[in-house]
C-alpha cells in the first residue's frame, strides 16, 4: 500500500488519492506484494522531475514534485508520470534486492549512461504491462548517452525488450555501445 | 475575410493547450536554479538535457506554427501602398516567401518532434509570437517579429544546432542549421524593412525599436536567453550580424535580458511573499 506524503498539496493542485491509486496500481503490476508499504515522498515546492530511490526495503521514494507534472497544464498531476516513475523505480528496487541480478553501485554512484541503459530496461518492462513506456523518447535519450549508431540501437533493443536481465548484462551493453560512439 | 486576428481566435485542434506567456511568472513555487537545479548551457551531459532538448523543440514548432500565422496575417491585413497604414507590395512579397519557409519549418519541426520521441501536443502553447504579430502597424510588426522574435528562433536554432553537434546527433545538428539560415534571412528581411519603411520617419522608426525593446526583454523568457555564463541560450553573435544587427544593438539585447532575469527573480519574490502572507 503506497504512503504518499504530504496528504494535502498546496503549492501544485495534486490529488493525494489519485496518486495513492496509480501507485498502488503500478506497484502491484511490476511484482510489489500488496501487504509491502510504498512509501512516496513528494517535494511539492520543487517543480523539476529529479527521482530517487533512498531505500529497497521498504520501499522509499523521494520525487520532485515536476515528476508528476502534466507538461500541458502546469501544476497539474499527471496520473501516468506517477504510474511511470513510480513502477520504474519499484522494479530498481525489486532488481536490487534480486540475488541474480548482481550488485549495482549506490543510486548516487551510478553513472549517467548506466542509469539511463537501467531506466531503458525498466521501461520496456512497464511497457509490456500497459503503461506508456514512449519508446522514442527513450530511445532518443538513449542514443544522446550512447550515440546515434545502428550499434547504439541495437543495444537498446536489448534493453527494451530484455526479460531477466542482470546488471552485468545491463552495463555490459551501455558500455560496448559507448566503445563503438567513442571509436 | 476579417483583418487582425486575435491570438484566442487561432485554429487549434484538440492536442493543443494554450498557457498563458507570464504562468510560469506566477507558479508560487520556487524557480529551479532555488531548487538546487543548475541554470547552465544546453550540454548532453547534463542528465535532463535531451528532455529539456524536447521540450525546446517542440516550443519551436509551435512557434513555427504562430510564425507562419503571423506572415500571413501581414500579406493581407493592410492595403498595397506606401502610406503609414499600408504595406508595399515588395514587403508582402517577402511576407509571402516567410510563409513558404515557415511552412516548411512546420514539417521539419514536426519530424524532429518525431525523431526525439515528442507528440504534437505534448506540452503547453504559448501564443506569445503571434501575439507580436497583432500590431496595427506593419513596421512594428516587423521588428516585433522579425527582428525581436525572429531573432530569439537564431539563437534557439544556433543552441540547438550545437546541440546536435555535440551530442552526435545528424539529423538534429542537419535541420536545425537548415532552419537558422532561414531565420537569418527573416531578420534580415525586418532589419531591412525597418529602414526602409522609417528612413523619412524616425518617430516611427523610434516607435518600431522601442517596441523591438520591449518584446526583446519579454521574450528573454526571465533572462534564459544571454550571454550570462550559465545562459542555457546563448546569444549568436555572429548569425545576428549577418542579419543587420549592429554590435550596440545586440549589446544591447544581452543588457536586456540580463535585466529580464533580475525582474523575473523579484517578480519570484514578490509572489512567493504574498503566498506567505
Amino acid at each position: 500500500m503506497a504512503v504518499v506524503t504530504p496528504e494535502t498539496f498546496t503549492m501544485v493542485l495534486y490529488d493525494h488519492d489519485a496518486i495513492v491509486a496509480a501507485a498502488d496500481a503500478v506497484a502491484a503490476a511490476a511484482g510489489l506484494p500488496t501487504s509491502e508499504d510504498l512509501r512516496i515522498e513528494v517535494d511539492e515546492a520543487n517543480p523539476l522531475a529529479r527521482t530517487h530511490l533512498l531505500s529497497i526495503d521498504p520501499i522509499e521514494l523521494a520525487i520532485d514534485g515536476g515528476a508528476f507534472e502534466d507538461p500541458r497544464h502546469p501544476r497539474q498531476l499527471d496520473t501516468d508520470a506517477v504510474a511511470v516513475v513510480v513502477g520504474r523505480l519499484v522494479l530498481q528496487a525489486l532488481d536490487r534486492r534480486s540475488p541474480s541480478f548482481g550488485e549495482p553501485p549506490p543510486e548516487d554512484a551510478l553513472s549517467v549512461p548506466h542509469r539511463v541503459a537501467w531506466d531503458v530496461y525498466s521501461l520496456g518492462r512497464l511497457d509490456r504491462l500497459g503503461y506508456p513506456g514512449q519508446r522514442q523518447r527513450r530511445l532518443y535519450n538513449f542514443r544522446n548517452r550512447h550515440g546515434f549508431t545502428d550499434a547504439g540501437d541495437a543495444a537498446f533493443d536489448a534493453l527494451w525488450s530484455g526479460e531477466a536481465l542482470t546488471w552485468a548484462d545491463i552495463t555490459g551493453l551501455s558500455d560496448d555501445a559507448r566503445a563503438l560512439m567513442a571509436s | 475575410m476579417k483583418r487582425a486576428w486575435s491570438a484566442d481566435e487561432l485554429a487549434r485542434d484538440g492536442r493543443f493547450v494554450r498557457i498563458e506567456f507570464m504562468a510560469r511568472a506566477k507558479d508560487p513555487r520556487p524557480l529551479p536554479s532555488e531548487q538546487g537545479g543548475r541554470r547552465a548551457p544546453l550540454t548532453p551531459d547534463r542528465p535532463g538535457a535531451p528532455e529539456q532538448a524536447r521540450s525546446l523543440m517542440h516550443g519551436i514548432f509551435t512557434g513555427e506554427i504562430q510564425a507562419l500565422e503571423g506572415a500571413g496575417r501581414t500579406c493581407w491585413d493592410f492595403p498595397v501602398g506606401n502610406g503609414p497604414d499600408d504595406a508595399p507590395f515588395e514587403l508582402k512579397l517577402d511576407m509571402a516567401r516567410q510563409c513558404w519557409d515557415e511552412a516548411r519549418h512546420c514539417e521539419i519541426s514536426v519530424k524532429l518532434g518525431d525523431w526525439m520521441g515528442t507528440e504534437i501536443g505534448e506540452f503547453a502553447e504559448s501564443a506569445f509570437l503571434y501575439e507580436a504579430a497583432c500590431n496595427p502597424d506593419p513596421v512594428l510588426r516587423l521588428t516585433g517579429v522579425n527582428r525581436a522574435l525572429e531573432g530569439l528562433a537564431i539563437d534557439v536554432f544556433n543552441t540547438m544546432r550545437d546541440f546536435g553537434e555535440v551530442s552526435g546527433d545528424p539529423i538534429l545538428e542537419f535541420c536545425e542549421d537548415w532552419m537558422l539560415a532561414d531565420e537569418v534571412t527573416h531578420v534580415k528581411m525586418g532589419s531591412d524593412w525597418l529602414r526602409r519603411m522609417t528612413a523619412d520617419d524616425p518617430e516611427r522608426r523610434e516607435r518600431a525599436l522601442e517596441f523591438q525593446r520591449v518584446v526583446d526583454k519579454l521574450f528573454s523568457i526571465g533572462g534564459i536567453r544571454g550571454e550570462d555564463e550559465d545562459s542555457p541560450i546563448k546569444l549568436a553573435r555572429r548569425f545576428r550580424e549577418l542579419a543587420g544587427f549592429a554590435d550596440e544593438e545586440i549589446d544591447e539585447i544581452a543588457q536586456l535580458s540580463h535585466e529580464a532575469r533580475q525582474e523575473l527573480l523579484t517578480q519570484r519574490r514578490r509572489t512567493v511573499e504574498a503566498q506567505a502572507s
